[in-house]
């Protein structure tokens, strides 16, 4: 992993009685995407404004390439692009003239100012655009002014505040990749989403916070094993076909059979459907496609017990499954 | 290089310098509809007044100065009303649709933005000024009116629009709810109904005895004073919406603090101008009192800051610096310019041979005092609840009224109650509006009076002070 370019450390807001962040601490390397992922008041975005330099913290310490932003929020803005919930773009201007205000904002001159807006345009895909006003924009393309916008002034962390909410799944798919690009490009990227799915898929890395405090961090598959209490664990799915016996009879014999294996930890029946969680031991470590040919094995099994199996797949357990583990859906 | 390119060039330069909010208002100023119908009405109106002078002209009339006025009524119509409304409409929405924040984002600060608002609608109402000026000229031709009254009326007109422009901007940055950003729309629309109408009074009047300002000491006095109060009060609203648009992490509190100590030290260096220019002793207790009252309106919102200040602000400067935010350094600024005032009203007083009535004498300290009293209340009360620092400014305001009308109608109804004089002098020793009209009065033994008040007072400060101070701690790393 490269070098720690965010550190937070021991954050806490505190409004009154009511603790809106409670002792949280973690870091983001450059070039890596950290999820920052909680349910609704959680604290989140109260924590991402502290980062932003919005607010200030009741206690702890943000470093910033090794500086502290609290101390010295001026010299850590330009590090930072911040993009909000909201978008907030200007309905009666163009995406150029848009983007060319705020780099101008950003005190970019001449050549200069006008290299950025045009590369800015470039990397978002916004050129053919250009001549819009923002307001006759879909939301996917307004939220690319907006993210435009966030890399005007080069900033080496981005901060997003729910940058996914409410777009198409086209939209979030470039989103997802714009996203990759600029991690590839050596930025550390702070990225809050309630589509876990989405962030699972882009994320080195998660923070899970709840209630203030933070839960969980680290990379994904760490905080999973964390979580089950096992080196790894994943999921798999059957459906049976009717056959000669009956659905219920076929679903009842493939439940038996599968318990009897040797790393099935639990057997669900819901409907038609089978869901098989299998578990390593404590304290073993995964050898490479252990979850193939685990599957491998309980499908032979099924097969040679005669068991109409219609469909047979493996869903690793994802980020989804580790915020559902960590939290316990309670709100302040 | 062609002559072109290097104008262009020049003009990419200028325009680099240039605030980029005054581009970005001016540029999203002039599309709109609002600014094309007022401006083409404006013309056609001026229009219409000219073939109307030109079709009545007899060559010797003296009627320039009534077609001059009828002129300025189409210009300040936009100037004072039209103008001032679109900078609040502008700075409301820049704080509904949350680009204020990324504004400040960019490094621009508060001061910078709203300079550049105030400096886009100040250019636009040059636009407007600039398109009836060939009018205001004709009237000149039509004699009754001189140049030097048209250009006099101009730039009062002018200041006048920075005035209303800067309450109207300061207004936008009032209200976080949205049922209060609805009434605060009305009340601004109110505001400026009446500006323009006051506007419109004053420059007529300004025209009508414009030669009277060289002559007359009084009006020349009345005017200073005017365009004292509009720049002064201007400022201070300006540099308090910048302060409440500032990110807790900025020294936010420096520029309405300096904004209100210069308009306590002009206020009085105007009141001693006037006080020996009249030789008039009994103005020393109307002075104090009206000084008082304004030290502790504006204090009533410097004193109720959020408690501390942002980590980054503890590290730079001097610890001891009033200018830096906090209720403790706010709250002790107040305490010094009420002392200020009532130093200085003091001096005149004992100055003044003339004095020989002690009750002046007992109003001019009283005033300061009840000022302090009321103001370290409901601070006291404030801090002992428990409640959200950022609650804490609206909390102040809300127990001040509170407090206010408990201290000053309870002691009159209890005394009535139990059969005594309503405006008894001890029962009333600290009623904000008895109190002050007994300490001027005839009754005995004011003076001990004024000692106990003082005393109380006193504790009040003490305590309001040492339980703000108990709160100025800087935050934990």
């Amino acid at each position: 992993m490269s070098d720690v370019l965010l550190e937070v450390k021991n954050l806490s807001r505190h409004y009154g009685a009511l603790k809106a962040v409670d002792d949280v601490s973690f870091t983001v390397a450059a070039g890596t995407i950290l999820g920052f992922i909680g349910p609704n008041g959680a604290g989140k975005s109260t924590t991402m404004r502290i980062l932003a330099t919005l607010d200030v913290p009741t206690a702890g310490d943000v470093l910033l390439d090794g500086k502290s932003a609290i101390d010295h929020p001026d010299k850590a803005r330009p590090l930072i692009g911040y993009m909000p919930d909201r978008y907030g773009t200007y309905d009666d201007m163009t995406v150029l003239e848009f983007l060319d205000f705020f780099a101008r904002a950003y005190r970019l001159k001449g050549q200069e100012r006008e290299n950025r807006v045009a590369s800015v345009m470039d990397f978002t895909g916004l050129f053919p655009l250009k001549d819009k006003l923002t307001s006759a924009l879909s939301k996917g393309m307004k939220q690319r002014v907006a993210l435009g916008r966030t890399l005007l002034h080069d900033p080496k962390l981005l901060i997003l505040d729910e940058p996914a909410d409410g777009l198409d799944p086209r939209a979030r798919i470039e989103l997802r990749e714009l996203l990759k690009a600029l991690a590839a490009q050596g930025k550390a990227v702070l990225i809050s989403s309630h589509i876990l799915t989405e962030l699972s898929e882009i994320c080195d890395s998660c923070a899970i916070i709840e209630q203030g405090r933070l839960l969980a961090t680290g990379p994904v598959h760490e905080i999973l094993s964390r979580t089950t209490g096992n080196a790894v664990s994943s999921e798999l799915v059957m459906r049976v076909w009717k056959g000669a016996e009956g659905v219920d009879a076929a679903l009842a014999r493939a439940e038996r059979l599968l318990l009897e294996q040797p790393l099935v930890a639990a057997v669900t029946v819901e409907g038609q459907a089978v869901r098989v969680r299998i578990e390593l031991p404590l304290g073993a470590a995964p050898a490479a496609g252990w979850v193939e040919e685990t599957s491998a094995r309980l499908l032979r099994a099924l097969v040679t017990a005669e068991i109409p199996v219609s469909s047979f797949q493996a869903r690793e357990l994802d980020l989804e499954d580790a915020f559902m583990n960590v939290t316990k859906g309670k709100v302040q | 290089m062609t002559t072109a390119d290097a104008i262009d060039r020049a003009g990419q330069r200028l325009a680099d310098r240039v605030n980029p909010i005054v581009v970005k208002e001016l540029r999203q100023g002039l599309r709109t509809r609002v600014f094309w119908i007022f401006f083409t009405l404006m013309l056609l109106a001026c229009l219409v007044i000219s073939l109307i002078a030109f079709a009545a002209a007899d060559g010797v009339g003296k009627d320039g100065r009534y077609y001059f006025i009828a002129y300025y009524i189409c210009l300040s119509l936009v100037q004072f009303f039209v103008i001032p409304y679109s900078a609040y409409r502008s700075m409301s929405r820049e704080r509904e649709e949350e680009t204020w924040v990324l504004l400040t984002l960019t490094g621009l600060g508060p001061h910078r933005i709203l300079r550049g608002k105030m400096g886009s609608f100040m250019l636009q109402g040059l636009i407007y000024a600039s398109a009836a000026a060939p009018f205001l000229l004709f009237s000149y031709y039509l004699n009754g009116i001189d140049l030097p009254t048209i250009v006099i009326a101009l730039i009062a007109g002018a200041t006048y629009q920075l005035f209303l422009t800067s309450v109207a901007v300061s207004a936008a940055t009032l209200a976080e709810a949205r049922i209060v950003r609805a009434l605060l729309h009305f009340l601004v629309l109110g505001f400026l109904a009446w500006g323009l109408i006051a506007g419109l009074t004053s420059i007529f009047g300004l025209v009508e005895s414009v030669r009277n300002l060289w002559s007359d000491s009084a009006a020349r006095v009345a005017t200073c004073a005017t365009m004292f109060g509009m720049l002064t009060w201007g400022v201070l609203l300006y540099e308090s919406a910048a302060a409440r648009m500032a990110l807790a992490t900025e020294s936010y509190a420096k520029g309405p603090r300096i904004a209100f100590m210069v308009q306590i030290a002009g206020a009085l260096a105007f009141f001693v101008w006037g006080a020996f220019a009249s030789g008039e002793p009994s103005l020393y207790p109307v002075g104090a009192i009206t000084m008082c009252a304004h030290v502790f309106f504006v204090g009533l919102f410097i004193a109720s800051d959020r408690d501390g200040m942002a980590r980054s602000l503890w590290l730079t400067g001097s610890k001891f610096s009033l200018l830096k935010p906090g209720a403790l350094r706010g709250y002790r600024l107040v305490l010094l310019m009420l002392g200020a005032v009532t130093a200085v009203f003091v001096t005149l007083t004992l100055l003044d041979k003339a004095v020989s009535d002690w009750r002046n004498f007992n109003l001019v300290l009283g005033a300061p005092a009840f000022a302090a009293l009321y103001l370290s209340l409901p601070i006291i009360a404030s801090r002992l609840l428990r409640h959200p620092p950022s609650q804490t400014a609206i909390l102040v305001r809300i127990l001040f009224i509170g407090i206010f009308v408990f201290g000053a109608g309870l002691p009159p109804l209890v005394a009535a109650i139990i059969g005594i004089e309503p405006d008894h002098v001890l029962f009333n020793l600290f009623n904000p509006i008895v109190g002050m009209v007994n300490l001027g009065g005839t009754k005995s033994d004011t003076n001990n009076h004024l000692i106990l008040l003082y005393a109380v007072t006193f504790g009040a400060v003490v305590l309001a002070d040492g339980i703000l101070k108990g709160r100025d701690n800087p935050p934990a790393r």
